[in-house]
Parts: C-alpha cells; structure tokens; sequence
C-alpha cells in the first residue's frame, strides 16, 4: 500500500489558491486525488523544483491539457515522506533537484560564514584593541617622527585655541616660562608653556612641547615648587610621548568603533565608551609622569615636596570627582601618598627656596 | 483549536479601520494599540505572546512565542477581546498610518499566510503569529523584506495593513511578477519570492529601482502595496523644513520670499 503525501494543486481548474490534494507514488506514475478527481501522471512527464520561503518544499509540475499543473509539497513532514519514497528518489528529475538543493546550501552557508565574519571582525578587532590598546598605541608612537609629533601637536593646539583665553605674560606667565626654562634644559623638544585664563585647577600638554596651565592651577598653589611639580609632571607626559599615545589610542577606537556600527558620532552609548576608555592618560602613563617628574625636580635642584603638597590640596577638591574606576587618573590622595614615600627616601637631602616674589603672582 | 468565525466590515478609504462583529463568547486578537473603539460587553485581556495557545502552553512557550514578536517588530504582548455579553457586539481595530486594510482568510489560502513584518493588525482567535526567517542572503539583503517576516497559520480571518493601495493578484504556475523591492506585501507559501537583477548596469545606477527587482513566482496569491511607509516617511521628511528638508513652495515664483509673504513660515 502506497502512501498518500498531502499537498496542494495549482493551476488548470483548481482555484488560483490552489486546491488540497492527496499524492500517492504508485510505481511509475503517480496520482493526484483533488475535489473528488484523480490525475495521473507519468513519471516523465513530471518537472521537479525547489519550492517555499527558503526552499524546502518540492513542486511537481506538469503540463496538462486545461494548462500547466503545479502540485506543491510544503508541509515538513509531508516532504520527509516524499524524499523517502523509494521510486520518486529514483527519479532523474530528482537527482537535479538533489545537486540543486546541494549546491544552494552551500552556497547559503558560504553566505552566511562571510557575513559572519564582516559583523564578527571588526568586533574582534575593536575587543583586540580594547585590550591591547596601551601596547599598540606604543608601536604605533615609536613610528612618528619628531617633525610629524610637533606639528600634530601645533594643529591640535590651533583646533584649540578658539577656546583658549591664553594670557602670555604677567608674573604668572613669566613664573611658569622661567620654571618651565629649568625643567626642561637638554630636552630634545621645543617647550612652549601658556597660561590660560580659567579658573578650572587643570592643566594639559600636547604632543611636541606645548604645555598649557590654567590660571585657576596656579591660584590654587601656595609656594612656586608646587607649579614646578605640576609642570615637571606636563613636561614628562610630552617627553615620553604620552599625549601622542592618548591621541593615537583615541583615533584608533574612534575609527574601529565606526567599523563595527557604521556611526560616525557613535551614538549616545558610543561617545559615553570613548570618553571612559579615553579620559586623559591612563593610570601607568600618569605614574610614571609623577616618577619621573619627581627625579627631573630633583635633578634640577627644586624641592619636590611642592609635588605631594598639591597633590593634597587637589585630594580636598576630589570630592565631585568621579571615583578612580572611571577616571583613569590615580586618586591625588593615592598619588600623594606615593610621592611622600619617594620624599623620605630621599633622606635629609635640602633644597634651596624659588622666589618669585609674592605667591601666587598676580 | 478550532477558529472563531467572524464577521467585519472595513471603513474608510484610505486611513482605514476595520470593524469585527463577535458572536457572544468569540474572540478576536489585536496588534498591540490597534484597537480603535469596543462595544460595552467586550472584555480586553492582555496575553504574553500571541494569544493563539491561550489553555496550553509553559512558561518557556509563552516566551518563545513573545520572543518571536519582539524579533518580528510587534509588541510582546497581544491582546485578546472577548465578548463577555449575550448578544453581538463589535471591535474596531484601526490601520496606524495611511493604507489599505486587507481581510485574508487563512482557510482559503491553505493555512499560512507570510507577510510583511510589523504588518499584522488583528485576527479572529485561534491565529498564530510567527516568524518566517529568510535563509536565502540575497533575498534578505536585497528582496527589500530583510531577514524576517512574518507568518500567520491557522484557518480563521486575519487583517493585514500596508501603506498605500494594496493589490492583489493570483499567479499561475510558473507566472513571474517583478516587484520593486520593499512593496511585497504578503504571498501565499507556493509562491516562490525571489530577486533578480535589474539587467543593465545603465538601469541599476540611473533608473531609480535600485540594483534588483524582487520576483514572485506561481502558483498562489500575492498581496502588493503601492507605498511602502517608509518611502513616504522619507519624502515627508525630505520636504519638512524643520528637519532640514527643502521647502518647495506651491508653485510660487518668489520662492523662498514667498514663505515669508503667505505667511505659512512653520
């Protein structure tokens, strides 16, 4: 006893809609029953396609006299029992169909693998650079030029400037340049140091020598040796490239962040992660601009208690600060902490006194 | 489940709304926010998922089903109105942007219906609403309908709604439709839906369609709108100064000093 398949026909008298029929393979025809009438069709008479939303399904069709017939198997289980059917597998017409359905899965998983891979790259390329970004942004320092770093620097500083009030001059100014002068003897950069008028405690360096410090900065120190350790720290983030480091880093999450999301602004939730992964330096850069602005003070013969000492007036301002995790900035307390170590190893050793004058020059 | 036979009546010509009359103790099931006013008698009940296994069904297949909206573009929730009363009363649902309101009846089609995702509008009880998943890349990327559309079983009446006029039409086997891409609108499973390109590069670059046409081909019915939303949004958009379009007066030779004498400077 043969099976019967369910299915649907099309065409010739059957509604556009199609009509349920039943298939049954019966040796070398087969029969269609549908609204109480049964066809039968040779079996080379029949054309075998690939039918359905993702081509699961299998269409008979044939030409009949009222028109051309299209009987469509589509439900699951129906076609199950119609690729087992031992006489219909045997079928020419069904050979095609098999290389067909092949060469179309192929193709499709080929699809999808490239896909796949377009997504899933740059996501991978973007968690790699999360990840390693401190070391490539390093590699990728060591290829720039000085010439190329100092006119980065001027450019970025030209972006800038528009929102800068610089005030070059006054006893502030000349305070930080004659500082600046002993700090940075023997230097292999070209410093230019600018005092802006704010009264935000901030001060930042640029890529090839331009430091610029906030009024407001030296307002809030209390004797000149602590504007030397402000400065010594600038002065080290430029002369171990930190500020190159920094903007590398930031273009390239910039630019990986648009190739996995297509944004250019990056959206809300972009920007936000740019800002976190890109606050200032991070926290081994800022380390070791205190360690090593620390030695230059002392080097140069100005007492580098001035450093920790403003370390601590900015520990009492910290309060609205967001909490280290988020600022890669070390806590200045923490910083303060470190620095006074590095004082008592020092021993008994004394500095003479800066004078300027009355501090802070007005 | 055997399906609540309804009766409706759409009106409207092309801002429609479509009015189910329910028999006491039938059920229709809406598109979440598509019910537009209810006779006293009906009871709204939201359900998670489609509504369509409301006796049966775990915790996991009630997720499964809500999860499936939430991919396809609709609500995790439906709602289901039941009339509670002893006489006939009357649901309308109404068609969220300018369109057509199309009654197709499962039973007559074979059981299943794939449409366009985000375009079903209400249903009698005993429909279910799933995903048909587009496996075929191109057709995903390229036939205008993406990866995911969606699918009706079951042997009731269901409503579908799309922008502009709808058409529809019945293939022969093998009968071939081109279609600009975005503007199929639903087809009966026998139909093949397929893309193809437009020909010539000349065409594909200067002509506006696009690089491909998507095809439909018989045996079955397919449904085919005339304005897919989204082509409206955006000409609305392209001419809404206030979004930076370009305003383009009617036929004022003053152009844009013209706004400013007719006063309409909005």
């Amino acid at each position: 006893m043969a099976t019967t398949i369910d299915a649907r026909l099309h065409g010739g008298g059957s509604p556009a809609t199609g009509e349920p029929a039943e298939l049954t393979i019966v040796g070398s025809h087969i029969e269609v029953r549908a609204a109480g009438q049964v066809h039968t069709i040779q079996f080379d008479e029949i054309r075998v396609r690939e039918v359905g939303l993702n081509r699961a399904g299998i269409e008979l069709s044939w030409d009949a006299p009222e028109g051309t017939r299209a009987l469509q198997v589509l439900d699951a289980a129906a076609v199950h029992s119609l690729r087992d059917n031992a006489a219909f597998v045997s079928l020419p017409q069904f050979s095609v169909l098999r290389i067909q359905q092949k060469r179309h899965a192929f193709g499709r998983s080929v699809g999808w693998t490239l896909l796949g891979a377009l997504v899933f790259l740059p996501v991978l390329a973007l968690l790699l650079f999360l990840w390693q970004s401190e070391r490539i942004a390093h590699a990728a320092a060591e290829r720039i030029s000085l010439t190329d770093e100092v006119a980065l620097g001027d450019r970025a500083f030209k972006q800038m400037r528009d929102s800068l009030e610089l005030e070059d001059g006054g006893p502030a100014f000349d305070a930080a340049q004659s500082l600046g002068e002993r700090l940075t003897r023997g230097s292999k950069y070209h410093y230019r140091i600018h005092v802006a008028r704010s009264d935000v405690v901030n001060a930042f360096a640029l890529p090839g020598g331009i430091i610029v410090i906030n009024a407001g900065l030296i307002d809030a120190t209390h004797r000149p040796e602590e504007l030397a350790g402000v400065l010594a720290h600038e002065i080290q983030h430029v002369e171990r490239r930190h500020s190159l480091v920094a903007m590398i880093k930031n273009m390239g999450l910039r630019g990986l962040w648009l190739l996995v999301t297509g944004d250019v602004g990056g959206g809300v939730f972009g920007s936000a992660v740019l800002e976190l992964t890109s606050l200032n330096f991070s926290r081994d850069a800022e380390a070791e601009a205190d360690a090593r602005g620390f030695a230059t003070l002392v080097a140069v013969g100005i007492d580098p208690s001035g450093m920790p000492d403003f370390f601590h007036t900015l520990a009492r301002q910290d309060g609205a600060s967001p909490p280290p995790f988020l600022s890669t900035h070390p806590a200045s307390a923490e910083r303060e902490q470190k620095l006074r170590m590095s004082i008592k190893e020092l021993g008994q050793r004394r500095f003479q006194a800066l004078d300027y004058g009355s501090w802070p020059p007005k | 489940m055997a399906m609540d036979v309804v009766d409706y009546e759409i009106f409207g010509d092309d801002m429609q709304y479509v009015e189910i009359e329910l028999d006491p103790g039938e059920a229709a099931i809406g598109e979440a926010g598509a019910m537009m006013l209810m006779q006293d008698g009906i009871e709204m009940d939201t359900v998670f998922g489609d509504g369509s296994q409301q006796q049966q069904g775990g915790i996991f297949n009630k997720l499964l089903g809500a999860g499936k909206r939430l991919v396809s573009g609709e609500s995790l929730f439906t709602t289901v109105f039941h009339n509670e009363s002893r006489s006939k009363r009357r649901v309308a649902f109404a068609a969220p942007y300018p369109g057509k309101i199309i009654p197709v009846q499962l039973s007559e089609i074979g059981g299943t219906l794939i449409c366009q995702k985000d375009s079903f509008l209400c249903a009698a009880r005993g429909v279910s609403l799933g995903l048909a998943f587009q496996r075929r890349m191109g057709v995903g990327l390229f036939g205008g309908e993406g990866f995911i559309m969606q699918r009706l079983d079951g042997d009731g009446l269901v409503f579908v709604h799309a922008g502009g006029t709808l058409m529809s039409r019945d293939l022969q086997p093998g009968e071939v439709l081109r279609v600009d891409t975005g503007c199929v609108v639903a087809f009966q499973p026998s139909v093949d839906f397929d893309i193809q390109y437009i020909g010539k590069l000349k065409s594909a670059l200067f002509s506006g369609e696009g690089l491909f046409f998507a095809t439909l081909r018989g045996p079955g019915r397919i449904w085919v709108q005339s304005l897919p939303f989204s082509r409206l949004a955006n000409r609305i958009l392209a001419s809404a100064p206030r979004a930076g379009g370009r305003q383009v007066g009617e036929g004022s030779i003053l152009g844009s000093l013209g706004g400013l004498l007719d006063g309409d400077n909005d």
